[in-house]
């Protein structure tokens, strides 16, 4: 049994807005183990970040909403500690690297400066030390230390990223969020930057839920993988489980929807329809409407997560032992 | 680290802050130079003449033989109907316009800037009250504030000052509250969140510095104003008292001789307009300066 950075159950969020009831986050559970990387992964819309921001207890109030659930961090829930505990919270145990890098630091602060900040929030006082420090972490995410003195606007983008990342891991956190940390990099940078984030995650022995609709950044990078479709968790698995033994037909869809080496010339295949508006869900499985297998059954109640081994998935088909996936029959 | 692209060496980058960024910006910029190199003049002089004249015979004392001389090489500026030196008085007078307007304008930048960020970033109800009673005092002229003012609390160089604030004051949370809005909602000010800074250190670290440029211009156009606002009262008689040689006053004293010695109205006139000016070009190259469109 390995012990859990980050427990999160029950997990639901709401916008509260003037137009409606906008439920970002339904019922979300899962786990992250110590040195472990969890991929999230789902459409713009999933609830994907909100769940990211619900961990930093940061969900945006008003309109944003946690119902219901708990967040145990570290053996605490950061949803029951006041706000002065939980801003020690955030950077030591938990830190959080943003989408887009460009707009991620503060323009008139130094890049030094701004690595520094972090550190002596969470411990040292002694202001040269920090600083110090803050070039250390520059040269661990492979920036020279001369450029401590830099201004963000002397970077490049990816070097940008690489100076959030040293300020996310600049004070040892146990956990590492990234929200699709590469999502606003070129192709070659991404690479960089992905093989960056999987070797920081070794050395500083950090787990890491990285968030993303990039299958292939899961692929490279992930332990782990929960899908998540209308602020449910749909299928969870390890990568190997998820992408070779799928089980849930909207996962299948993402891969169905990918171009594939080995069929080139192949149309693809998209995932018909549109993710159902969240102030309005189905009653019934979210994802029914689109589902190339979906019964009457799938439109009346919302299937719960079924464990398969370690192979979560909520689909109501698995009641029955025989069903299978086409892309797993197939081969 | 293969993938890492910079080796560390010890090659010394030219990292350049903000501010020698805007300094080397500004330098190219004539009109900018020029106003500044004044400025800088006017107050040395303002600063000198305090110690070099004495206030009782340089600048207020009478000499009524040599009244009415015209501008030359004795009085620079002439003298006026009661033969003061009118080149002495304009050099003297500097420091209450300089005063007041500096003055005026640094409690308007505190009071305004502080409630126009809190307007600005807590919004709400909080935003609603700060910026209706802000409206509510931009609606009125800053003269009439001012007449009000100086006629309830009698005139005296702080009256005009606290008078002449509230006018920069509203202006300067108009600008604060906008710049505050639209970082609010800016990537790295979550991100201060997410290392768990406290919300007084992300406004006063991160927030403030950031809105800086537009009210560093905003001060400088706003203190020309506020020149020629303080003068103006002056001029009307609520000003500085006289015999003090406050330029909007000698300006005053100079209008009945206008046809026989129009130089007693005019060098006061052309103190406070060269004056103004020079602060609106350093303040339209400090525009310039600091728009980070134009960076290169």
């Amino acid at each position: 049994m390995k012990e859990n950075i980050l427990e999160i159950k029950d997990l639901v969020v709401h916008y509260e807005t003037d137009e409606g009831c906008v439920r970002a986050v339904n019922n979300v559970s899962f786990s992250i183990g110590k040195k472990t990387i969890l991929g999230l992964v789902g459409e713009t819309g999933a609830g994907k970040t909100t769940t990211a921001l619900s961990i930093l207890n940061l969900v945006p109030n008003p309109p944003g909403v946690i119902k219901n659930g708990s967040i145990i961090l570290n053996g605490v829930d950061v949803l029951t500690l006041p706000e002065n505990k939980l801003q020690e919270v955030r950077g030591k145990d938990v830190a959080m690297i943003f989408q887009d890098p460009m707009t991620a630091l503060n323009p008139v602060m130094t890049i030094g400066e701004q690595i520094a900040e972090s550190i002596m929030l969470h411990g040292e006082k002694d202001k040269e030390k920090a600083l110090a420090r803050a070039k250390e972490m520059l040269e661990h995410v492979g920036i020279a230390a001369s450029r401590s003195g830099d201004y963000p606007h002397q970077l490049s983008g990816g070097m940008r990223q690489r100076v959030v990342i040293a300020i996310a891991l600049a004070c040892n956190p146990r956990l590492l969020i990234a929200d699709e940390p590469t999502t606003a990099l070129d192709v070659t940078i991404q690479a960089q930057i992905l093989e960056l984030i999987k070797e920081l995650n070794r050395k500083f022995d950090t787990s890491m839920l990285l968030i993303t609709h990039d299958l292939g950044v899961v692929a490279e990078v992930c332990d782990e993988v929960a899908v998540m479709y209308a602020g449910r968790i749909v299928e969870w698995g390890t990568a190997d489980e998820v992408f070779n033994h799928t089980l849930h037909p909207y996962t299948e869809g993402l891969f169905n929807s990918l171009p594939n080496l080995r069929k080139r010339g192949e149309d693809l295949v998209p995932i018909k329809g549109m993710m159902p508006d969240p102030m309005n869900l189905p009653e019934g499985c979210a994802f029914a409407p689109r589902c190339p297998y979906a019964v009457p059954q799938c439109e009346k109640e919302v299937p719960e997560l079924i464990k398969r081994g370690t192979h979560l998935v909520a689909c109501r088909a698995y009641e029955d032992g025989n069903f299978k996936l086409r892309r797993n029959s197939n081969g | 680290m293969e993938t890492v692209t910079a080796k560390s060496t010890n090659v010394q980058y030219k990292s350049r802050s903000l501010a020698a960024e805007t300094w080397r910006r500004l330098r190219k910029n004539k009109g900018a130079v020029a106003g500044m190199v004044f400025i800088v003049i006017l107050v040395i002089a303002t600063i000198v003449s305090g110690f070099i004249y004495d206030y009782e015979t340089d600048i207020i004392g009478q000499n009524i033989s040599e009244r009415f001389t015209p501008p030359g090489l004795k009085y620079p500026f002439g003298t006026d109907q009661v033969g003061r030196n009118i080149f002495t008085r304009i050099i003297y007078g500097a420091r209450y316009s300089l005063t007041i307007s500096v003055g005026a304008v640094a409690i308007g930048l505190v009071v305004g800037v502080l409630f126009g960020s809190i307007a600005g970033f807590y919004g709400g109800l909080v935003d609603d009250l700060i910026m209706r009673v802000n409206d509510v005092l931009y609606a009125i002229p800053n003269i009439m504030i001012a007449v009000v003012v100086v006629s309830l609390f009698g005139t005296s160089t702080f009256n005009l000052l606290l008078a002449l604030s509230i006018n920069a004051a509203t202006s300067f949370a108009r600008i604060a509250r906008a710049s505050v809005m639209t970082l609010r909602g800016e990537e790295y000010i979550e991100a201060s969140y997410a290392i768990g800074l406290p919300q007084w250190k992300i406004i006063l670290k991160h927030i403030v510095p950031n809105c800086l440029s537009p009210i560093i211009v905003q001060t400088t156009l706003l203190i020309g104003t506020t020149i020629i606002a303080a003068s103006s009262l002056s001029f009307l008689g609520i000003g500085i008292p006289a015999p003090a040689p406050e330029w909007g006053a000698m300006l005053s004293e100079g209008r009945d001789y206008m046809r026989s010695a129009g130089y007693i109205c005019v060098i006061p006139g052309l103190a406070i307009m060269v004056t103004v000016l020079a602060l609106n070009l350093l303040g339209d190259g400090l525009r310039d300066a600091l728009d980070p469109k134009l960076k290169k």
